[in-house]
């Protein structure tokens, strides 16, 4: 998987270090005598047998010494943005483990696609139990209102973009969203559209509690 | 004779700049908001007294030094009044600051969240941080039943409380008075469904609905205005729906009440109904093959129309018992009267300072009068006589005379009562002649209503103005019912009294004015809510569906003689009346193509369904369908004599729905279904049958059989006991016969 890991140093930390550089191909013959000559030099020099070579180097580095620049797709996925927008998320708390989601609605009135259903009643804790939640990804348009008006980043964008179904609907309840129990360690702090903004800090004006 | 009313004197005062009409003795902000100006309020209630707790409703007045409370202070003709200024703005929003401290922010779960005063008010005077501080106490939540109550969140705006003493008089709700914490207290432990209207005026979500907590945010509703269906007052009302689901009722609180059963009676939809066209074919050849119709008077007008239409085609026999009574009732009342309606409302009841109800347990028959009662109780400190053979205990706090009379002996106290009340008026020969005539000293004794009581009773209403006179059911099943109903014609014409008779049950008014009942049905029988060979039902135990009125549009009738629009709530997919009707000859492509169709005659317009309007303005005027026109009616005053007074002894049933299971409907809902159906009775009752509290009791009275369970009720008293009826079904015997009976146990 060492080639994945170079990928993600590509992508985005090594953006600014990048050096393009311009080769210098010469001019390109642009009527049929020049055109002429230059397959015939071509052909004579073997730069075909050039080329072949180019590809068995890399094939014996492919295969005999990991050095594969192709990811096998279903087996291999390459890692995406943060701001990436692939199917939702359902975060927990990572104090309690309780799930983040109050049921405050705004993520079921805000869906410009009306994909996201929502039942919610009074439970013994006093609190605004979740009884029913799905979206139907047939619907979805994966705009990320629903990520940014969360008041909790309960509701968050994941990782997970394969979306293919058989049939159109493709519904996805609560629990399937939310993080499992077992992995809440594992869950990240959502990065992406809606989050915190870096300085929230500082725009956090403090109750007075001169009492 | 009509209430006199005092003409109140227009007054002109100067708002902000604009030219303001309104009466003398309208405060400020009444005549403000009549007129379209703004002024903030937190605490004001239009139909309660002023609060004034708030002191959000601030304004200057030119020459008065400092500010006046606009909620209270009576405007004076020409007076130039200041709503917004800088330093008013700056007090107002230090209000809003006080109120902020330390309110729980959970606007994200909060039901009030989208339609709640202390949001708007926050964000209209730009509140964006919490600028004092105070330790906070640990509130917790109560439930009360119906409502629960989250100290944490409520303002102490005392709208609640107020609600609780002057409308609904409960009297459940009271402060507990201590400086930051300061409370609502249930007093009374109340857990009564009449504290739902207390909790629709919590400007907060302090006090909500316990059915509806936590379930939908409101703007995700959509308001469905309509109609209540349990009662005779027909309230306005509105169904909020999602996903074809009726949430939660809410009204406009401002100008109009609920009670107890609209609030929370609201699922009693005939679920899950198809077309089945096999069934309809059987319904169609039971039409052709009927005789009588048997019907229910909880349908619409225009159900009652079409219902009248077949009839006058095929020659049905058109029964229904609850309005049969009440229709001969007032075809007798007018015959002395001359008008063909009564003159009174509920409005008049409110603005009473002296009211006699008689014949009715109104606390039980109709919320709605008991709650105007109480206005007029609360606000004129009227007279409230209550003659009864029952004492009532749930509305001691405002009766202020009960008179006892015997089961059975209205007729005779009927003419007691006239004789007293008329004994200065003007009156026509024959009436004097009826009057000399009665044997005074045997009718109070048979009736026991003894002549120092009358006395006092005359003497009460002394100079009062504004008298109403309220009778009820027990009256029109009375087998005197048309003398009672003359002498009570009688009574309203030559005296100061309005009348207003309660009718027994919804559309009761409506269906008497709109059909021609029969008095009994013979041969096949089709029963349309009712018993019947072939039955049309609403509740879905029929032989065929019909839509329960949260499902239908069509006009009502109501106690204030008004026709009031109700629409669809919840979806229905079967065959409706009109279906039934357009096979058999009538044609209308909607049920409500008959609303402009209604009898003139009767007083009814020729208006469309859809013109009619539903809503209060802002003065509180209500814009609700349109009132009937009373119709002359020829005079013929004659009057039998009295017949001997029957009597009652030993252990009696009252005929009587609790005031949460008004009717069939009400006790199909979640809120008030009933696993077991009480006899409640005293314990005096309890000896005399010889039953003990707990006791299954198989009893009939008129030849129906109960199974009932029996309670004592402490706070009754005597040998009547309460027998609710709404599990029966509507049958001649039952409510067309009297409401009191003997009991006849059966082993």
């Amino acid at each position: 998987m060492a080639h994945i890991e170079e990928h993600k140093e590509t992508q985005i930390a090594q953006t600014e270090k990048q050096n393009y550089v311009m080769l210098n191909l010469g001019k390109t013959p642009d009527y049929g005598m020049p055109a002429f000559i230059q397959v015939v030099k071509r052909s004579l020099s073997l730069e075909l047998l050039k080329g072949l070579g180019v590809t068995f180097r890399e094939m014996i580095n492919g295969l005999f010494r990991g050095k594969m620049h192709t990811t096998k797709y279903p087996f291999e996925k390459l890692p995406i943005a943060p701001r990436y927008r692939a199917i939702h998320e359902m975060l927990r708390l990572l104090e309690s483990g309780h799930y983040r989601c109050i049921g405050c609605g705004l993520c079921e009135k805000i869906c410009i696609s009306n994909c996201i259903a929502m039942e919610t009643r009074y439970d013994e804790n006093q609190r605004k139990e979740v009884s029913e939640y799905t979206i139907n990804f047939g619907r979805c348009i994966f705009c990320g209102y629903c990520a940014e008006v969360c008041p909790e980043l309960a509701i968050v964008h994941g990782g997970r973009y394969e979306t293919a179904g058989e049939q159109r609907a493709g519904f996805s309840l609560f629990e399937d969203m939310l993080t499992p129990i077992d992995k809440l360690k594992e869950q990240k702090e959502f990065a992406g559209f809606g989050s915190v903004s870096p300085n929230a800090d500082e725009n956090i004006k403090k109750t007075p509690l001169a009492y | 004779m009509s209430v006199q009313k005092i003409k109140k004197q227009p007054i002109t005062i100067t708002i902000d700049g604009k030219e303001c009409i309104g009466k003398s003795g309208d405060t400020i902000l009444k005549i403000a908001r009549a007129n379209g100006i703004y002024i903030p309020t937190m605490c004001y209630l239009s139909k309660v007294e002023p609060i004034a707790s708030c002191r959000m409703c601030v304004v200057t007045v030119e020459g008065v030094d400092g500010v006046v409370l606009s909620c209270q202070e009576k405007a004076v003709n020409g007076a130039v009044v200041t709503t917004n200024s800088k330093e008013l703005y700056t007090q107002r929003q230090n209000i809003m600051k006080l109120y902020n401290v330390n309110h729980p922010l959970e606007c994200g779960v909060c039901d009030k969240s989208g339609e709640c005063d202390l949001q708007n008010k926050t964000l209209e005077f730009g509140i964006a941080n919490q600028s004092f501080s105070t330790r906070e106490s640990n509130k917790k939540v109560e439930n009360w039943g119906y409502v629960s109550y989250d100290p944490a969140l409520c303002i102490m705006c005392e709208k609640c409380v107020r609600v609780s003493n002057e409308i609904t008089g409960n009297e459940a709700l009271s402060i507990s008075v201590g400086g930051y914490k300061s409370k609502i207290i249930n007093s009374k432990n109340s857990t009564c469904a009449s504290l739902g209207e207390s909790a629709a005026v919590c400007p907060v979500g302090a006090l909500v609905n316990s059915d509806f907590k936590y379930s939908s945010n409101a703007w995700e509703l959509k308001q469905i205005p309509a109609s209540c269906a349990h009662c005779s007052s027909v309230c306005s009302l509105n169904y909020e729906v999602k996903n074809d689901k009726i949430y939660r009722v809410t009204n406009n609180f401002e100008f109009s009440s609920l009670c107890g059963v609209g609030r929370f009676g609201f699922d009693f939809e005939n679920k899950n109904v198809k077309k089945d066209p096999q069934i309809f074919r059987e319904a169609l050849s039971a039409f052709k093959r009927a005789k009588s119709i048997n019907f229910s008077a909880i349908i619409t007008n225009e159900e009652a129309l079409i219902l009248q239409k077949l009839k006058e085609k095929y020659k049905y026999n058109l029964v229904c018992d609850e309005a049969y009574g009440y229709q001969q009732f007032l075809k007798a009342y007018s015959s002395i009267s001359g008008a063909s309606l009564y003159s009174g409302d509920l409005n008049a009841i409110k603005e009473s300072q002296n009211i006699i109800a008689l014949g009715t347990r109104i606390n039980d028959d109709n919320p709605m009068v008991k709650y105007h009662i109480t206005m007029a109780s609360k606000r004129n400190r009227a007279r409230v006589a209550y003659l009864h053979p029952i004492e009532d205990s749930n509305i001691s706090n405002i009766v202020t005379q009960f008179v006892k009379y015997e089961a059975g002996s209205e007729e005779g106290v009927v003419a007691l009562l006239a004789n007293t009340l008329l004994s200065d008026c003007d009156i026509s020969d024959e009436l004097k002649n009826f009057l000399d005539d009665l044997d005074i000293g045997n009718l109070s004794a048979e009736s026991s209503i003894g002549e120092e009581e009358l006395e006092h009773l005359v003497k009460s209403i002394g100079k009062k103005q504004k008298s109403t006179f309220v009778v009820g059911s027990d009256l029109y099943t009375h087998p005197r019912a048309k003398q009672i109903a003359k002498i009570l014609g009688a009574i309203e014409k030559y005296s100061d009294f309005s009348l207003v008779m309660v009718p027994p049950a919804t559309n009761a008014l409506g269906v008497s004015l709109i059909c021609s009942l029969d008095e009994e049905t013979e041969g096949y029988t089709i029963g349309y809510n009712a018993k019947g060979d072939f039955e049309l039902s609403s509740l879905g135990d029929g032989d065929m569906d019909m839509p329960a009125l949260n499902q239908q549009e069509g006009t009502l009738t109501n106690i204030d003689k008004r026709v009031v629009p109700t629409n669809v709530a919840v979806s229905y997919q079967g065959y409706v009346l009109n279906d039934i009707s357009n096979e058999l000859g009538l044609e209308a492509k909607y049920t409500i193509d008959y609303t402009s169709m209604l009898p003139t005659k009767a007083g009814f317009q020729t208006e469309d369904f859809d013109n009619l309007s539903a809503y209060f303005d802002n003065s509180g005027c209500e814009h609700r369908g349109y009132l009937l026109t009373s119709k002359n009616v020829k005079v013929t005053e004659n009057f039998d004599e009295i017949e001997e007074l029957p009597t009652f002894d030993g252990a009696i049933v009252y005929h009587c729905n609790e005031n949460t299971n008004i009717s069939v409907f009400a006790n199909t809902t979640q809120a008030f279904k009933l696993n077991e159906i009480y006899l409640r009775g005293s314990s005096q009752f309890a000896n005399i049958v010889k039953i003990k509290d707990g006791d299954e009791i198989t009893f009939s009275t008129n030849g129906i059989k109960y199974q009932r369970v029996f309670k004592i009720d402490e706070g009754m008293k005597g040998t009547i006991a309460l027998n609710p009826t709404f599990d029966m079904d509507s049958n001649k015997s039952l409510s067309g016969s009297y409401r009191f009976s003997h009991l006849h146990r059966e082993q």
